[in-house]
């Protein structure tokens, strides 16, 4: 319980220090006072510029580390296995590539490109999830199908990529990780579609944790599996598809940071949902401002950085913990 | 409870159950035997819903188990199933909690009955002291109690249990034998068991189903059912039984 309360203030303190640090450093440097002073009177052009181009990457790099490491978890609980992620079962590519199909042939659609997203990811989850029943959910079975649908939506994202055409410059946006030049417009889209979705996933915390029990187990106590799962699958695919669609992909974040919560405040979901989202915010957002900082002025895409840092830590953990979810 | 013409099969194959009549009597113990793949698990899977068979019906309180609610069915029959698993972080507590589900809605839980329910079964299965502490810290005997006392805080009229024994050393199998035979005894709990070994089934039931090929063989009194004969047809091997004054009926396996 007290690592639990301390895991909660240090993460969360870390999360104020990391989006000040985000704030504060890079090509353009102002004070605090400026900052502010500027934010109100609207008048200095620096203030301006970080208003415009480091605030909008901050908010999105934040959400889509929340909701990326939110659809791990949830994803986790649904699939009952330690390894299922919206990355490696192909659902982040799936989305990926049916927000840039739809971008590229009808580019007027844009505004829509989170719903295409959506599409393509239940698209995905739906396959991986159907080709790996069989009476029962077989663990190791539904890892091959996930890396096949994979290996299938990534390949054909690059084949698109691959045309060089005019569309390419609109889609490399929806396959890489690049955080840079996001707009205020995506913000909002982002905060509205993550907003809910985090909230929604926080409110099924309990059918989370029935769902980690045998099937019949959760059935004989009158537990609605069927439904349960059906309903967190499409909160994950919704959280999914909407940091795809705004923040490109990231691999790896949904497998790393619910495990880091794991061990720190252990499986129950009330408190892992919560922690997991703000690590992951945390994870993501000093990946994507150390990726700006260290080869200035040019850039490292934030899910490079981010599996530099995540994967150690999480290695670190493990040799720490005789826990291991799934054990 | 009546098992009507129940037929069932997994995956369109070979039928796993081949109409299958039984009367389960209130208030007693009911041990189903029978060799392995003789669908002993299955057909309690069948009578706790969580199988639909292809036909046939259970019927419970005059009413078919098709059309309880999954939360009604669940106040009147729980079962201990044979696999579980659970977070290796989850206190005993919090998971004898998770049997109250079938009283919560979405809007309310009645707190105090929830409470009052869980101290009984901790009581009821001797597991007070152990409350805190998480499920990778027990005993085999001890996790096999947790799970009971999950399926007893669900408060239900009917126990089931799949194969309660196994894996356990034999202190910790009869001392779940004796917790079952106290909760039929004391508060008139229906119980429906699977078991393996005979001696046991013949000790602890008031009825025993004897199941052969996916049909009830026998059905009866342990002491008037169990026969060299039956022992020889059902389990295709030789046994002695003997019937003394101070052990009761029991078995020894002479050979194939």
């Amino acid at each position: 319980m007290k690592k639990t309360i301390i895991s909660f203030i240090a993460i969360i303190i870390l999360f104020f220090g990391v989006v000040y640090f985000s704030v504060f450093t890079g090509s353009i440097d102002v004070s605090m006072s400026e900052l502010i002073h500027g934010l109100v009177s609207g008048t200095n052009a620096d203030v301006q510029v970080i208003k415009d181009l480091r605030f909008p990457r901050i908010i999105i790099a934040t959400f889509a580390g929340a909701s990326l490491s939110v659809a791990g978890v949830l994803l986790q609980a649904v699939l009952r296995n330690p390894l299922a992620e919206p990355g490696i079962i192909g659902v982040s590519a799936g989305a990926g590539f049916m927000g840039m199909l739809m971008v590229a042939i009808f580019p007027t659609l844009f505004f829509f490109t989170p719903l295409f997203a959506f599409i393509g990811g239940a698209i995905a989850f739906a396959l991986v999830y159907s080709f790996s029943w069989k009476s029962g959910l077989n663990p190791l079975r539904m890892i091959l199908v996930g890396v096949a649908v994979n290996a299938i939506f990534t390949s054909l994202s690059q084949t698109f990529n691959y045309r060089g055409s005019y569309t390419s410059s609109l889609v490399t946006e929806v396959t890489t990780s690049t955080l840079a030049m996001k707009k205020w417009s995506e913000v909002e889209i982002i905060v509205t579609y993550g907003t809910l979705g985090l909230l929604v996933a926080f409110l099924v915390f309990s059918w989370c944790n029935y769902l980690v029990l045998e099937d019949k187990t959760a059935k004989s106590l009158g537990f609605n599996v069927n439904l349960a799962r059906f309903i967190v699958s499409a909160i994950a695919v919704l959280l999914t598809s909407i940091a795809t669609a705004t923040a490109g992909m990231f691999i790896f974040v949904g497998l790393i940071i619910p495990h880091i919560g794991r061990l720190l405040v252990g499986t129950d979901h009330k408190k892992l949902i919560p922690f997991s989202a703000i690590l992951g915010a945390v994870l993501i957002l000093l990946s994507d401002t150390l990726g700006r900082l260290i080869i200035a002025p040019n850039e490292i895409p934030a899910s490079i950085i981010m599996a530099l840092i995540g994967g150690p830590f999480l290695i670190f953990l493990l040799r720490k913990s005789d826990r291991i979810y799934g054990n | 409870m009546e098992i009507k013409n129940i037929t069932y099969s997994y995956h369109d194959k070979k039928n796993v159950l081949e109409n299958v009549n039984a009367g389960i009597e209130l208030g007693k113990i009911t041990t189903i035997i029978g060799p392995n793949g003789s669908g002993k698990s299955t057909l309690l899977g069948i009578m706790a819903k969580h199988y639909t068979p292809r036909k046939g019906n259970v019927i419970l309180d005059g009413k078919g188990l098709s059309a309880y609610k999954s939360k009604e069915l669940a106040k009147k029959i729980a079962i201990v199933n044979q696999q579980n698993s659970a977070p290796n972080d989850l206190t005993v507590e919090k998971l004898v909690s998770y049997g109250r589900l079938p009283y919560k809605t979405i809007f309310s839980s009645d707190k105090d009955a929830d409470k009052e329910a869980i101290e009984w079964v901790l009581s009821e299965t001797n597991i007070q002291h152990k409350r805190h502490e998480t499920i990778d810290q027990l005993s085999g005997g001890e996790r096999q109690r947790v799970w009971i006392a999950m399926s007893l805080a669900q408060q239900t009229p009917f126990l089931f249990l799949d194969e309660p024994t196994t894996y356990l050393d034999i202190y910790y199998q009869y001392e779940v034998l004796d917790l079952i035979n106290r909760l039929n005894k004391e508060y008139e709990m229906t119980i429906v068991m699977v078991l393996h070994d005979i001696n046991q089934a013949i000790r602890y039931s008031d009825k025993i189903i004897v199941m052969k090929n996916g049909t009830v063989f026998v059905h009866g009194d342990p002491d008037t059912i169990i026969t060299v004969d039956l022992m020889k047809e059902v389990y295709g091997i030789d046994m002695m039984i003997k019937n003394e004054k101070d052990t009761g009926l029991y078995t020894i396996p002479i050979g194939i």
